[in-house]
Parts: C-alpha cells; sequence; structure tokens
C-alpha cells in the first residue's frame, strides 16, 4: 500500500510542478558570459572638480570679395561644486578663451566668470545662494523667452550650437532663495544694479553685463501628473513692466516630447530699445513652440517654431537698410546682445544621431530660418569620443540675400577641427 | 482503504496547492531580492564589450525611492564617468522625465524612448519593480544554467505590461525556486523581438538581504554586444519626497 501511495504522489507531483526538461543555454550566452568575466573592479569615484581644454582651428570663406581667414581658439573651462561642511555648498565655473584669426596672431583673450556662490541648505525644503548664479528657465531648445537672465551674458561666443551658448555664459549675482515640497518648488531672486556698462577688458568679472539694473524673478512649479509639470515665472526689470511667463511640456506617445515656452507682458519693441524714443509700450508675447521626437535608431529631432512680438515685421525689417549700415548693425547688435529674435518669425531645427553607424560618433546638424527674409544658418557636426577625448570636425554656412538675416554676415562657410580634453 | 489513501493524495494536493506562492508572489519576492525595501543609493559600474573587447565605460550613483502611491522607484541618478558627463543627473519618477545638465543648467524634458539613447536605459534596470507593471504567469518549472555557470531549478514566468508605458512589452523570467533570486530575463517588444537578456549573477549579501551585485546584459540582436552592470557602495539614504522633482536637480548635491 506504501508502494501504491508513493507512486501516486509521483505520479502527482510532474502535474503539480509542470516540470520541463532542463533548458539548454545557448553557446552565444555561454561566450557573453565569459566576456563579461573579463570587466574590470575599478569602480570610479564622484569628483567635485570638472575641467578640460579646448583647441580649435579652421577656415572662412567670405562674402563681398574679401579674402578667406584661418582662425583658431584655446579654451580651458574648469568648474568646481564642492561641500564645504553639511549643508554648505561652493559653485564656482569659469572659462579662459584664447582667439586668434588671420596670419597676424592678434590675440584676444576673453575670460568668463560664469559662477561663483555659497548654498546653503537650511533645510531640505529650503536653500538659498548668494554670488554670481547662471540661473535659466525654458522648455525650448533653440529661443527660450523665459530665460530672462540672458541678455548680455555671452562674453565669447565659441558656436552657433544653442548649447555652446547656454554653457558659456554669465551668471548674475544675486539673492536665491527656494522652498520646496513634494512635487512643487518656488524660487524667488534679487539681483541688484551693481554697475553700469559691459566691459571688454579681456578679464574683467563684468558686472556691467549681467547687474546693469535691479531685477528680480520669481519660479513656481507643481506637478499635477505624470504628463502635467506647468512652471510660472514672474520677471520684473526696474523702470520695465513686468513680464510673465509660461513653461509647458507634455509626453505624447513613448517618443514624443511637446513643449511651449511663452513670455508676455508690455514693452517697448526691440527697435525703441536698440535706438530709445517715444515709443509706448504695448502688451507683447514671445513664444517659442515645438517637439522632440526620438526614433528607435537613436535620431533625436526638435523642430521649434518661435516667435517674438517686440521684433521687426518683415515690411520695417526689409526697410531697415535704407536707414543706414550703423543703424541696421547697432538693430542687430542689440537683438544679438538680448539674445533674442531680430524679425518676428523664425524656424528652427536641430537633429541629433548618436552612434551614427559607427560606435561613438555623433552626428548633430541645427538649421534657423529667418521667415521675413528666408536666410538661413546651417551648422553640423560630426563628433567622434573616446574615454577623455573629443575629436569634432564642424561646417557653418550663412546663407540669404544682401542685408538678410543671415546673408549680411561676411563669413558665408566655415570649417573647424576641434579637439577637446577632459580631466 | 483506498479512499484513505485517496483522502491522504488530495489532502497533499491541497497542502501543496496551499503553499505554492502564485505567479505574482514569486515575482513579487524576486524584487525583493533585487530591490531594498527602503530608499537606497548604490553606484552602478556599466562596462561595454562589442566582439569581445570593451568599448565603453560609464559609472552612476542610482538614488532610489518607491513611490508613495504604486510602489514603483522613483530614481535620481548622477554620472559620475566619463568626465565629459560627470554630475549630469536623470531623474526618472513614472513617465516623468527629467535630464539635467550643471553646465548649461538646463533641466529637459525626455520622452521614454530618449532615455534610451544613454547608458541610463541599463542602469535604472536595476531598480524595477515589475511586479507593479507586469502581470506574471507561472508556465512551469526547469533548471537552468545561471550567470556563474551553476544549475540553478528555476519557475519560469511570463511577465505581461499591465500598462502601455511601461519600456517592455513582455518578458520571461526564471526565478530560483529555492530562495527567489532572479536568475535570468529576456526582454522584448511588442512585436516579440527580442531586446535583451539579462543574468543576475554574483550574489552577495548587500543591506542585509543576498541579492545580485552583478548583471550581464546580451543584446537581443547581436549577442557579441555585452553589457555588465556591478552593484557596488550600497547604502540606505534618507531621501525626501521634495527631491523626486525638476525644480530640485539643480539643488542635488550627494554627500
Amino acid at each position: 500500500m506504501k508502494k501504491l501511495l508513493f507512486s501516486g504522489l509521483l505520479a502527482a507531483l510532474p502535474v503539480l510542478a509542470q516540470a520541463a526538461p532542463p533548458a539548454a543555454q545557448p553557446d552565444e550566452e555561454l561566450d557573453a558570459l565569459n566576456v563579461a568575466d573579463q570587466a574590470p573592479v575599478q569602480v570610479e569615484q564622484a569628483a567635485d572638480w570638472r575641467s578640460f581644454v579646448e583647441t580649435a582651428y579652421g577656415n572662412t570663406q567670405q562674402r563681398y570679395g574679401l579674402p578667406g581667414y584661418q582662425s583658431g581658439r584655446i579654451s580651458i573651462d574648469t568648474a568646481l561644486d564642492k561641500t564645504l561642511a553639511p549643508g554648505w555648498r561652493l559653485v564656482f565655473a569659469d572659462r579662459l578663451d584664447w582667439n586668434w584669426q588671420g596670419e597676424a596672431p592678434d590675440q584676444a583673450k576673453i575670460n568668463t566668470l560664469k559662477e561663483l556662490y555659497l548654498s546653503w541648505h537650511v533645510s531640505q525644503e529650503q536653500i538659498v545662494d548668494f554670488g554670481r548664479i547662471n540661473t535659466r528657465y525654458g522648455v525650448a531648445t533653440g529661443y527660450n523667452p523665459t530665460d530672462y537672465f540672458r541678455d548680455d551674458a555671452v562674453r565669447s561666443i565659441v558656436s552657433v550650437n544653442p548649447s555652446s551658448l547656454r554653457n558659456n555664459r554669465l551668471g548674475s549675482v544675486m539673492l536665491r532663495g527656494q522652498t520646496l515640497w513634494d512635487g512643487g518648488s518656488l524660487t524667488a531672486m534679487l539681483s541688484p544694479k551693481l554697475d553700469s556698462t559691459p566691459s571688454g577688458e579681456p578679464f574683467n568679472v563684468d558686472l556691467g553685463a549681467t547687474n546693469h539694473v535691479n531685477r528680480y524673478l520669481l519660479a513656481a512649479s507643481q506637478q499635477f501628473s505624470d504628463t502635467f509639470n506647468p512652471q510660472v515665472l514672474l520677471y520684473g526689470e526696474q523702470g520695465k513692466s513686468p513680464q510673465v511667463g509660461l513653461d509647458l511640456t507634455r509626453l505624447l506617445g513613448d517618443a514624443t516630447v511637446a513643449f511651449v515656452e511663452w513670455s508676455g507682458g508690455r514693452s517697448a519693441s526691440q527697435y525703441a530699445q536698440a535706438f530709445g524714443g517715444p515709443e509706448q509700450d504695448t502688451f507683447r508675447n514671445r513664444v517659442t513652440a515645438g517637439l522632440t521626437y526620438t526614433t528607435e535608431n537613436k535620431i533625436s529631432l526638435t523642430l521649434e517654431a518661435e516667435y517674438d512680438g517686440a521684433a521687426m515685421d518683415k515690411a520695417n525689417w526689409n526697410a531697415l537698410p535704407q536707414q543706414g549700415i550703423a543703424r541696421y548693425l547697432q538693430y542687430r547688435d542689440s537683438v544679438q546682445a538680448a539674445q533674442d529674435l531680430p524679425t518676428k518669425e523664425a524656424l528652427f531645427a536641430y537633429a541629433s544621431w548618436q552612434d551614427a553607424s559607427v560606435t561613438h560618433l555623433d552626428l548633430t546638424a541645427l538649421m534657423r530660418q529667418d521667415l521675413s527674409d528666408q536666410s538661413r544658418l546651417s551648422w553640423a557636426e560630426a563628433r567622434y569620443h573616446w574615454e577623455h577625448a573629443d575629436l569634432a570636425l564642424q561646417w557653418q554656412r550663412y546663407g540669404g540675400k544682401p542685408w538678410s538675416d543671415f546673408g549680411v554676415l561676411p563669413g558665408r562657410t566655415s570649417w573647424q577641427a576641434v579637439a577637446t580634453y577632459y580631466f | 482503504m483506498r479512499i484513505h489513501h485517496f483522502a491522504l493524495i488530495l489532502l497533499f494536493m491541497g497542502a501543496v496547492a496551499q503553499a505554492a506562492p502564485s505567479a505574482q508572489e514569486i515575482l513579487a519576492a524576486s524584487d525583493a531580492v533585487r530591490n531594498p525595501d527602503k530608499p537606497f543609493s548604490l553606484t552602478n559600474t556599466l562596462t561595454e564589450f562589442r566582439d569581445g573587447k570593451q568599448t565603453d565605460g560609464n559609472t552612476l550613483m542610482i538614488y532610489a525611492k518607491a513611490e508613495k502611491a504604486g510602489g514603483q522607484y522613483q530614481n535620481l541618478i548622477r554620472f559620475v564617468a566619463p568626465a565629459r558627463d560627470a554630475n549630469k543627473l536623470m531623474l526618472k519618477a513614472g513617465n516623468d522625465l527629467w535630464f539635467y545638465d550643471p553646465s548649461s543648467k538646463a533641466s529637459i524634458r525626455i520622452s521614454p524612448q530618449q532615455r534610451l539613447l544613454g547608458q541610463a536605459a541599463n542602469g535604472d534596470v536595476v531598480t524595477v519593480n515589475l511586479a507593479k507593471d507586469y502581470s506574471a504567469q507561472l508556465l512551469g518549472e526547469e533548471d537552468v544554467t545561471d550567470g556563474d555557470r551553476q544549475t540553478r531549478h528555476c519557475y519560469k514566468l511570463a511577465l505581461a505590461a499591465t500598462s502601455p508605458d511601461v519600456t517592455y512589452h513582455h518578458i520571461e523570467m526564471w526565478i530560483d525556486t529555492g530562495n527567489s533570486h532572479p536568475v535570468k530575463s529576456r526582454f522584448y517588444t511588442e512585436s516579440n523581438r527580442l531586446l535583451k537578456t539579462a543574468y543576475y549573477r554574483h550574489f552577495e549579501t548587500q543591506l542585509g538581504v543576498v541579492r545580485p551585485t552583478e548583471t550581464v546584459i546580451i543584446d537581443g540582436l547581436d549577442p557579441k554586444w555585452v553589457t555588465v552592470m556591478r552593484f557596488t557602495d550600497y547604502a540606505w539614504r534618507d531621501i525626501p519626497d521634495t527631491w523626486m522633482q525638476r525644480d530640485y536637480l539643480a539643488r542635488f548635491k550627494p554627500e
């Protein structure tokens, strides 16, 4: 009887367990595990310092019968983020660009003291900072109307790539306080006037560029859901009307992020700001809207429509050269310093392809088209990277009719090789 | 007598049925082996091989905390190496994904597909509570060779995504019947294309539980593309809820 019971159990157990024969492990997986055994055991530790040295050499072909020229650059970029004591943090970032152009070395050094501030974590929810702080808001890629501290912040333009313009700029001296709660935050910034005019001196901290007027900014955000996380801003500048900003993003499916960045308020036109004048402030909108789509084969494409309600309309822009080259250039310089658009409407496209058919080779391209005169800026880069170094080849072209946004610039086409070493 | 024996067998079967965990419980037990039950951090060193040669290396510090609602992990990921990416951050709270670059001070929202561009796509696999996002079905039991080339007797589970938001449409997973250790997983797309195979190995006691300290990921299309993730520096962390948002990224400074 015991035998019967035992055999009954034996019969039942396989049914209970649904046992299957041992699964064969594919040889290729065994090979992969053997390869994995070779992984190094060393573990990298986080560092407070980040530094790199970059050298560039290029050639530019010009319009107007002007001769082409060679140019070069050496840059040293360093950043420190150090915890001094529990709750206390020191942040420092600086960049030195040494440019030369043509056969005779016309040496021009420009130092950019990007940040130097002290941060105090009063508690886990409250933080106070004081010093030169690079603060940036905005969800768009090419034009950021809510990046309120952007004007006059760039001392040395080393690339037209918007990410370069964001990386290499001055912070503003300010007192900043932030309070956080679960899913939300409120930040207040006060930036006083400390100087009157920007400086061209190579090693000037250039407070005249970033602190030429008393300013404040309030930024609040609240996460309502996984897909809805708006940010609202209020910006004020002495002698000007307050501006309201809104940053919205939305996930569309698995591969697309849509964004809208808007700033509105009463203000003078770009023209009046460049030349002064009796013009009345009116309510003006600045908007960027677009989306970023990422493919399965590692290509990301961003398309943006940009609108600056304070910029010139098509008719006035086309008529501006008739006021003389001096006024034309003054307007352009004013708009460039403000990092705004010279005309009301533009399109911007940005594409990047990571590991473009070759591992560690990244391809990037951007295009900005001024819709008032159909002139166009095109830029492309192929970048290969090793563990500590990058080598990049960049191409740039300004195209368009004479006196157009991009067609007026003497440098038509340029090539540049850039080598970067990260420490 | 026959009736007596039949009753005994039924009793035994009942006891076995009562003791046998459900597929979902098996999966949850395996999640608990991989994921500590309180907020924690670890260092994830990723080494990539192609055709047997090392081609890439990345180091990530991962701060992980389970959401109050839902129990899925939120991750704050700090890039440690290579030097060009040092101190960049990624926040992953469900499908709310943000990338922060300390050079530009820009917090950029990214899509789940965009997240897959970087090594962090593999890196944060370490803290996924599969039982929260997948419905498990027990396919049977079988002996499999584990990542340390030992034979293990495993439950074989089929996991089906319960929401369209997750990275993998369905997963096959082998879990040790004796100790709930995850042994091996295969991750698939909706069209049943094999994306990757993962082996969990080098089990050690970390934060009080024996856990896998290495995951070997083999690409589904190219088996000679191998990524090794090694987990070290496990530590309990006090991670406030206020950290898990876009506006904290610029403030995050690990001790």
